[in-house]
């Protein structure tokens, strides 16, 4: 080819495509094979080619915009300014777009814009300067990336939730046992000081009141309990393959460089699961997170992730490479603030764990070490066909 | 008519006692299931207090092994845990009657 590396002009100087009719007939069915949008136009900005993927794209045919401003692919706001990107780029040679390529916006036929990676390139033709633009619909790359994010910023937020709900379990367990302690010391006191007579006012109405400060700080951490509980997962059917795919793509997310090896094995029809997939993300990847910084150090680094069903139950299994979990840590695993980690409050587990009980399901750690690394195992029921929810449960006194 | 109380926090075991006794029962503390199953086994006229998060034998393993007795006493079953991770602990079992901490006097000798 002669100049440039792609060549408007009939070539007929060329030896291997000597018919020139078959060389163009080439480019032509080149273009149109492409996947990508491609249009070139002229050094006044006019459309002078436009291939079948532009059709699909912008919803004009190639002979609507023959000959007509590159404008009208695009948005107002980048359409004004680009007679003067142009001119900018003619007189100064100065590069902009060209042999960089961005993301900019494009405008459909309709009015619609959608977001495409452009590059540009230039070429320099008997019939003067041209420029090629690439555009690439990046549409579904968005929507991708979108709802990557918003699943990872409600992940956070459930996150900080529940660390607050098994906190406040937690404190209210802990607080528990001595505030019955006092209070039961108080009543004996109390019942004691009735039967003496003798006894002075103050002393009397100073014991009346310390129980009424208990009974207070005992209601306290009663209200505290009945908002932690009342949190029930919201269950809906959940396609565990799918679920578990998208657990991938999160867990993985800022960690590209590591080269942590991320695998899912999941049985083939799997039944629809009957959970909070939400909270079943949760624990998934809060497992997965847990395993690729196990892994960090090790010489191999993978983490598997595989579903499987048993005549009841789905178990979901998060297995790494790491060097296990050490035994005397393995007590205490799934305690609230029991971690080894200096960052965050060691809650991890302990919630991961309590959200698959309320489920009806259990998180079980096998330890491994020696020949292999922790496998945890996320059991959840599966319902048989027909069966309902299991019924609230009565209210205890 | 004695009432045994099981219960590993020797604050609330002490204090239980001490009220109780306040009151006028016989009381008997034991910091875990395996001291209790040690001693003679209770009569249908006593009660058993025990808690559900007993370490070691569990609590209700103390339920089962009362509820198999010839001479039943009665059982109250007491818990600071979250009523779900209660119905986990009582996996099926009843107690006759459960309570959750903090105990409040008055409920409590309701159902003495």
């Amino acid at each position: 080819m002669s100049s440039g590396p792609f060549t408007m002009r009939e070539d007929h100087s060329e030896s291997l495509s000597t018919d020139a009719s078959v060389s163009k007939a080439r480019l032509h069915s080149v273009l149109d094979t492409a996947v990508d949008g491609i249009v070139v136009m002229d050094d006044r900005a006019r459309i002078i080619l436009y291939n079948k993927a532009c059709e699909r794209l912008f919803g004009y045919s190639a002979e609507e915009v023959r000959g007509r401003n590159v404008k009208m692919l695009m948005p107002e706001d980048y359409a004004r300014r680009h007679d003067g990107y142009v001119k900018h780029y003619l007189d100064t040679g100065e590069r902009r777009i060209i042999g960089i390529g961005r993301e900019v916006r494009a405008r459909h036929r309709d009015g619609t814009e959608f977001p495409i990676e452009l590059s540009v390139g230039e070429a320099h033709t008997p019939e003067g300067r041209q420029f090629i633009g690439i555009m690439r619909d990046i549409r579904a790359r968005k929507a991708v990336e979108k709802r990557l994010a918003q699943a990872q910023a409600q992940l956070v937020n459930m996150t900080r939730i529940n660390a607050l709900d098994e906190m406040g379990a937690a404190i209210a367990h802990e607080l528990n046992q001595p505030l019955t302690a006092i209070m039961l010391y108080l009543q004996a006191i109390k019942r004691k000081t009735d039967n003496i007579n003798s006894l002075d006012d103050t002393f009397a109405s100073v014991i009346e009141k310390t129980v009424k400060e208990a009974e207070r700080a005992s209601q306290i951490i009663q209200r505290m309990r009945q908002f932690v509980e009342k949190r029930d997962p919201e269950r809906k059917p959940v396609d565990v393959s799918e679920l578990l795919k998208e657990c991938l793509e999160l867990a993985s997310l800022g960690d590209a460089s590591q080269e942590i090896e991320l695998s899912l094995e999941v049985e083939d029809d799997l039944p629809m699961l009957h959970a909070d997939p939400v909270q079943i993300q949760q624990v998934v990847v809060n497992l997965m997170r847990n395993a690729m910084e196990a892994v960090k150090c090790a010489s191999y680094r993978a983490v598997k992730v595989s579903a499987n069903k048993t005549d009841t139950h789905l178990v979901i299994a998060v297995r790494d490479s790491g060097p296990g979990v050490p035994p005397e840590l393995v007590p205490d695993l799934f305690k609230p603030f029991s971690g080894s980690k200096r960052r965050g409050l060691g809650l991890g587990l302990a919630i991961s764990k309590s959200l698959a009980q309320n489920h009806g399901g259990d998180l079980i750690v096998e330890p491994g070490g020696e020949q292999g690394g922790a496998v945890f195992n996320l059991k959840l029921p599966l319902l048989a066909a027909g069966e309902a929810q299991p019924a609230e449960r009565a209210e205890t006194i | 008519m004695t009432i045994h109380i099981v219960e590993d926090d020797p604050g609330v075991s002490d204090a239980l006692a001490l009220l109780l006794a306040s009151i006028g029962h016989e009381t008997a503390t034991y910091p875990d299931a395996e001291s209790f199953f040690e001693v003679n086994p209770p009569g249908d006229r006593d009660t058993v207090i025990v808690d559900l998060g007993l370490p070691g034998l569990t609590g209700i393993q103390v339920i089962r092994w009362v509820k198999r007795l010839k001479h039943q006493p009665r059982v109250i079953a007491i818990s600071g845990q979250s009523s779900r991770a209660i119905d986990r602990l009582l996996d099926g079992e009843t107690a006759d009657v459960l309570l959750r901490k903090p105990l409040q006097e008055e409920t409590l000798l309701r159902h003495l």
